[in-house]
């Protein structure tokens, strides 16, 4: 009940100018139905990595900070309506929504990896060299448009890049043995090694983040209004304090199993 | 916008040599294959004639993305077809799924417009030959194929043109043609107007060339017919 007088409060004084974080409030606005990254319950309470890496951040800046549960299409519409101050999401940086609002660093980043059938040549690579160079000629699956194919085609030029609409599509090659591997976030493939079509292929052990190459994207990052780089700038400090520290790290341990956070430069 | 056209030309041109390569072999696979569809079809037995209309009821009635996905997605997932070395072969690759499945397509539209060229020799100068005493092989080959072919070939041009157009379908199984790398192109650069600009005008290219080829050999075809002034109806011709 608090939490919704809160939110009206919210639409009010966001209507009045977006200096939020200066008097003491931060509003972020978030999808509320993506575990484990934002889950709200009845009650409207948030919980999740996003909502721990919201009141690290809030706790850093000093201010209270409360959610505005929205649907994940809404939000940059929502944000630049300013409606709330914030977008913490998962929300990925990418070039086309840099064009709607600005982000703050990467604070989070799933791993980037290599399926491959059980036993073959591909799967007991270690080193993410040797498995660029041992793309040559193989028939590697990538889902079109993805900073995955853009990765690929610069990084290993002499694959046989297959693109894909979707990724069930690449499911299903990849299940018919019409490509050798594939490559997109750990999650996605996570999805399709529990599938019974998955069951003979496995990870390639080696874990590739945007920091090997930057085509792979910026992570995930909260999302500021354009023209609040005041806001941005604090932000921005305080994720680089709490990635260092380990806090971000901590969250993430709690809700992944393994640290996503992304090293701030 | 200069750098962009430098950018994407090339790799478009790569992609005009397999929409070229795709439209040739499945072509030439399905003007064979409907020609022989043709012929059952007119052929006296029920048999050959009815499973040659189904045939091309079957492959004019469904979508040619249908057909592509059913020989790409759906045969893959059949065990009688991979364990089958040779069939294997053929559908485990985009290109020669998407030949496969673009050639029994053209076949069925081929059987068709062939049909009716058959259809349009007239009954007296197969009587004729009959009467000289040509084998069916021959009466084929000199009579009925040579008339036929005339009156099929501006449908034939048609077709022709709706099987490049087709081979951009192709796309949607991973083959890189035309359509394929333009896709390509436009999640790199954004620049969706210009690409897909300059691919619309790469296919145009294509078919003009072919429309060229088509009506250069009908006027060929039709040489003895026809006056100097294309497309007219003989004048009379009066003695001197």
């Amino acid at each position: 009940m608090k939490l919704k007088v809160l939110t009206l409060l919210a639409c009010l004084a966001g209507s009045m100018g977006s200096a939020l974080a200066a008097e003491g409030e931060l509003s972020i606005g978030t999808e509320g139905a993506y575990p484990p990254w934002s889950m709200s319950d009845a009650n409207g309470n948030v919980t999740g990595f996003d909502a721990d890496v919201g009141a690290l951040l809030c706790t850093k800046l000093a201010v209270t900070c409360h959610f505005v549960v929205q649907a994940f299409d809404g939000l940059i519409p929502a944000l630049k309506a300013k409606r709330f101050d914030v977008i913490i999401s998962g929300m990925s940086i990418t070039a086309d929504r840099k064009k709607e609002i600005n982000f703050s660093v990467g604070y989070a980043e799933l791993a980037n990896m290599f399926v491959a059938a059980k036993g073959s040549d591909l799967a007991a690579i270690t080193d993410v060299d040797t498995l660029l160079k041992s793309l040559d000629g193989k028939k590697v699956g990538v889902q079109a448009g993805t900073t995955h194919a853009h990765f690929l085609e610069k990084r290993a030029p002499n694959a046989d890049l297959k693109t894909y609409d979707t990724l069930d599509q690449m499911q299903i090659d990849l299940a018919s043995g019409r490509i050798d591997t594939a490559f997109a976030d750990q999650s996605a493939l996570q999805d399709f090694l529990d599938k019974p079509d998955g069951k003979n292929f496995q990870l390639v052990g080696v874990e590739i983040k945007s920091t090997f190459d930057p085509t792979l994207g910026e992570g995930i990052g909260v999302g500021i209004a354009q023209d609040n780089t005041e806001l941005k700038a604090k932000i921005d400090k305080a994720l680089c304090e709490l990635i260092a520290d380990g806090s971000v790290g901590k969250a993430s341990q709690k809700w992944f199993k393994t640290d996503i956070s992304r090293p701030c430069k | 916008m200069i750098d962009l056209i430098q950018l994407a030309v090339p790799v478009l041109l790569k992609g005009l040599w397999v929409t070229a390569a795709l439209t040739f072999i499945s072509v030439l696979i399905g003007f064979n294959l409907g020609l022989g569809l043709a012929l059952m079809r007119l052929s006296s037995s029920w048999l050959l004639s009815g499973f040659a209309k189904y045939y091309s009821t079957v492959f004019r009635g469904t979508p040619l993305l249908v057909q592509i996905f059913l020989f790409y997605y759906g045969l893959g997932q059949l065990s009688l077809i991979k364990d089958n070395a040779a069939l294997w072969w053929v559908i485990s690759d985009g290109s020669r799924c998407a030949v496969l499945a673009l050639a029994l397509n053209t076949a069925a539209y081929t059987s068709e417009i062939m049909r009716g060229g058959l259809m349009s020799v007239p009954a007296g100068l197969i009587e004729a030959a009959q009467a000289c005493g040509m084998s069916r092989v021959l009466r084929f080959r000199r009579i009925e194929f040579p008339l036929a072919i005339r009156q099929a070939l501006p449908a034939y041009g048609n077709e022709l043109i709706l099987v490049v157009k087709g081979t951009s379908l192709a796309s949607t199984i991973t083959v890189l043609e035309i359509t394929g790398y333009a896709k390509r192109l436009m999640s790199q650069t954004f620049a969706i107007f210009e690409i897909f600009a300059i691919a619309g005008i790469l296919y145009l290219v294509i078919n003009l060339v072919l429309i060229a080829v088509i009506r250069s050999i009908e006027r060929f075809l039709m040489r003895m017919r026809r006056d100097p002034a294309m497309g007219r109806a003989p004048r009379a011709r009066t003695n001197p």
